[in-house]
């Protein structure tokens, strides 16, 4: 477990530098546990709750010994051992019933260690019988209702026995008779916090060991986890134990149950040891020796033998170890200053407070109604602990999420990282692939049909009448020329591949005779990144219709070609994507001298246009009477894939 | 300072070496060099017989093909390049494929010819190395530029490109290559960057001289025996 306290800086460093924090801390340590015990005393100044006085019976004759004395109630026995002839206390009571015939009872808030009541000679309770109200540390009261048949009308007589049994001296508090209804609110208030209160601290420690343990299991190294949930185990069944009144073995390791406060205590020591990762004293063992020597009494058999050393040696070492767990808790908070080490010390003070009312209350010095506390305060410290720890469990467990969740995160960003350098990589190689494949086919069209072909051109040129093959096979080295250009890497920029056709149309329009007046805006086109290989196939082979055209069937002398990126002189862009004129000053409209150019030509214009749609571009193309004029306005982006033809509508 | 330069001086007939494998090619440029009248060719179509021919004389200018039957021409334009500094050297190339250019101009080659290009094309374009003048293509350009940008990243790419070192380029000389990959014509490039256009020529030739390779000219040799750079 993270343990913060556990983790916070030795003092050793601290207290040379700074002795006045540490006198702070001391001051504010014994002003705390100040505070908690005068709060304490005066939660105990608090009498418990008891039904109107009215109906109390104040006084009685007690006759004992075969003596009869008067006696005031509440009264403390001299005598302490009186099983076998009890004392008994002989009173009265008046009896008025009502016309409703309100029904009666007899309350006994407080009394030790059972007793017998009797009204007008007739049995009427006997707590003896009732194993929860022997426990005598936990303060049983108990209520009967009186049968109306039992009552006579006006005076009644009254009798109780009491039986008592070691170590602790008999005590009987007031009595009250009266009404039902009068008395119950007093009963059940007792009752709530006497026995039932208790009994839900017992049922919340059986679940948080039940929790701790199963904690531990999953964690052996968190020591402390199992030692709180073993003293919560022993708790419960410290809880469980039945006051026996009888004697025997049994009998004695029931008393024995009962008497679990050293081991208790002890475990608690070692709890807080363990809890602030501290090493375990080396005589640790020996607090285990109360709790032997409570062992080896229930041997013989005797309960009140369990009882009587319970009382000497188990309730003091019980109350030592619980102070000396004051003391280890005040060190760590002196030492460390951490806060739960200073909340724990502050119940444990509230808890030897306790012990030490108790210890009065038992020993008879001090009365007030005989209710023992340190039980009760007990129960509910070790609930607070296990709570706390719990909680502090599901906090680390929260971090252990917020961890998970930030790894993940982080692992999620790395992988994400990973993935756009493996596109990146994946990029980069398939431009490497494309680059490999390019000068693999470069040489290959080099070595094989380039030099066919240039064999063919150079054949024919010698050839009459070899012109037209001529011609062909230059169109076809033009084209594998194309193909193997549009397939460089340009960067985007259509200009770099321009620059190469330009060089091929030059020669082309050279060889008949036809200027090239090119003329590039000095900031180019603009850069498109996902311009690919087959987009610069399409607009070279517009261009190159476009020259061809001019070339073959204009008359020019000379063939404009215009690259820019701005508005043109001629018609507006349709496209941020930059343009590219070429024009002539050949015949245009006016009928060619060979007659089966307008079939060639339509179809070219149809092929040119049909490209321009592929790449998303706007051709214009102008034949007037002073030349033709084709005019591509290239798309701000570039499709992905070639784009179907009536998606752009062009108007020739 | 420039041995070449000296050369382009000298009055009287330019002899050539023309290396050519490809009969009809060979055939084609011989006569289209005949026709302009101002040079003396001598044509070969082995590098064995080229070898021969270089035993007897360094020429003004040699023409050759890569791919020869018994060899590389690119063992001719080394063996030219460092017995004779002031020969001019083109490299004949179908297509003007970068890596087989580059190649040749790393061991000391200053333009290539294109097979297909018309017959006055091909007188003007020796002559004008004759004159000095190194003619450079877009690709090419564009080649060497991206290879200067490349090799500021560290790209993959360029590991198993043929070696070519841009370092000693100035950024002048990088966007006079810039401008020429995109097309513009010296003259728009003497404008944009402020020069005189007459410089431009001299400008490209100092880019060729740079990337020529004497150190590791025996590297590339390897390299290309090996295998590794294909030609």
């Amino acid at each position: 477990m993270n343990e913060p306290a556990g983790r916070a800086a030795p003092l050793s460093g601290r207290r040379h530098e700074k002795p006045s924090a540490l006198w702070r801390r001391i001051g504010l340590f014994a002003v705390l546990q100040l505070l908690v015990v005068v709060t304490c005393l005066l939660l105990m100044q608090q009498a418990p709750p008891t039904p109107p006085a009215a109906y109390a019976i104040r006084s009685a004759t007690l006759v004992a010994n075969g003596e009869s004395t008067q006696v005031s109630l509440p009264f403390l026995l001299h005598s302490t051992f009186t099983m076998a002839d009890p004392p008994v206390f002989e009173s009265s009571f008046q009896y008025h019933p009502d016309s409703a015939g309100t029904p009666w009872a007899i309350m006994l808030p407080r009394f030790a260690n059972a007793v017998e009541v009797r009204i007008n000679g007739q049995n009427v309770l006997d707590t003896r019988l009732d194993p929860v109200a022997n426990r005598q540390l936990q303060n049983p009261s108990v209520i009967a209702t009186i049968p109306d048949t039992m009552l006579r009308e006006g005076r009644n007589d009254l009798s109780m026995r009491l039986y008592v049994w070691g170590p602790l001296r008999g005590y009987l508090d007031r009595v009250f008779i009266g009404p039902r209804a009068e008395l119950s609110p007093a009963y059940r208030l007792r009752n709530f916090l006497f026995s039932t209160l208790p009994l839900i601290f017992k049922a919340w420690q059986a679940i948080l060991a039940l929790i701790l343990g199963i904690m531990w299991l999953n964690r052996r190294h968190d020591v402390a986890y199992g030692v709180l949930g073993l003293t919560m185990v022993v708790g419960v069944l410290q809880g469980l134990a039945m006051t026996p009144l009888t004697t025997g073995v049994p009998a004695s390791l029931d008393a024995l149950l009962a008497a679990t406060m050293p081991l208790e205590a002890a475990l608690m020591f070692i709890f807080l040891v363990l809890f602030f990762h501290c090493p375990l004293p080396r005589w640790t063992p020996l607090l285990f020796l109360p709790s032997l020597v409570m062992l080896i009494s229930a041997i013989p058999g005797d309960p009140a033998l369990v009882r009587w050393v319970y009382a000497l040696v188990g309730v003091s070492a019980g109350g030592l170890f619980m102070v000396l767990c004051l003391f280890f808790l005040a060190r760590i908070t002196l030492q460390r200053g951490d806060i739960v080490s200073l909340t724990l010390s502050c119940a444990i003070t509230a808890l030897v407070t306790a012990w030490g009312y108790d210890l009065l209350v038992a020993t008879d010095i001090l009365g007030h109604g005989r209710i023992f506390l340190s039980r009760l305060s007990y129960s509910f410290l070790l609930v607070a602990i296990g709570a706390g720890l719990t909680w502090r469990f599901a906090h680390a467990l929260n971090e252990v999420d917020n961890f998970a969740s930030r790894m993940v995160e982080l692992v999620g960003e790395a992988e994400e990282k990973v993935r756009a350098s493996f596109a990146r990589e994946e990029e980069r190689s398939r431009a490497m692939t494309l680059a490999a494949e390019r000068s693999r086919l470069t040489r290959d069209l080099h070595d094989g049909l380039g030099g066919q072909l240039m064999s063919i051109v150079a054949l024919s040129e010698r050839e009459a009448g070899g012109e037209r093959i001529n011609q062909a096979a230059r169109a076809a080295l033009r084209e594998l020329r194309l193909v193997i250009d549009a397939m460089d890497d340009m960067g985007g920029d259509l200009l770099l591949a321009l620059g190469s056709w330009r060089e091929r149309a030059q020669a082309q329009l050279r060889s008949h005779d036809i200027q090239l007046d090119w003329q590039a805006e000095q900031q180019g086109l603009p850069l498109h990144p996902e311009l690919r290989p087959w987009h610069v196939i399409q607009i070279v082979r517009i261009l190159d219709e476009a020259i061809t055209n001019a070339a073959r069937h204009s008359g020019a002398g000379r063939v404009r070609v215009r690259v820019g990126s701005g508005r043109p002189d001629g018609p507006e862009a349709s496209g941020s994507g930059g343009w590219i004129s070429i024009s002539d000053d050949g015949r245009g409209a006016a009928p060619p001298p060979d007659l089966r150019v307008p079939v060639r030509k339509g179809r070219g214009l149809a092929n040119m246009r049909a490209r321009a749609t592929m790449c998303g571009a706007s051709l214009d193309i102008v034949i007037g009477g002073s030349g033709a004029s084709v005019r591509l306005d290239l798309p701000a982006t570039f499709p992905a894939t070639p784009l179907a033809e009536p998606a752009v509508a062009a108007s020739s | 300072m420039d041995p070449r330069a000296e050369h382009a001086a000298v009055e009287g007939p330019i002899d050539i070496l023309l290396v050519e494998d490809d009969l009809p090619t060979l055939e084609r440029l011989r006569d289209a060099l005949d026709a302009a009248g101002e040079f003396v060719v001598t044509s070969v179509a082995t590098l064995a017989e080229a070898m021969a021919k270089l035993d007897a004389g360094m020429p003004r200018i040699l023409l050759t093909d890569l791919q020869l039957p018994d060899g590389h021409g690119i063992e001719l334009i080394r063996r030219v390049r460092r017995a004779s500094p002031g020969t001019d050297i083109m490299v004949i190339s179908i297509l003007g494929d970068e890596e087989s250019v580059i190649a040749a101009i790393t061991a000391g080659a200053t333009g290539y010819l294109l097979k297909d290009a018309v017959p006055t094309d091909v007188a003007a374009t020796v002559r004008e190395l004759a004159q000095g003048h190194s003619p450079i293509s877009a690709s090419i350009a564009r080649y060497i530029v991206r290879r200067t940008q490349a090799s500021g990243q560290a790209h993959a790419e360029a590991e198993r490109r043929p070696a070519l070192n841009t370092a000693k380029l100035t950024a002048r000389e990088i966007d006079i290559l810039w401008g020429i990959a995109k097309g513009f014509s010296y003259a728009d490039i003497a404008e944009h960057l402020g020069l005189s256009r007459q410089t431009v020529p001299g400008h490209i030739k100092n880019i060729y001289r740079k990337l020529e390779v004497n150190t590791r000219g025996e590297a590339v040799f390897e390299a290309v025996q090996q295998g590794l750079i294909r030609l």
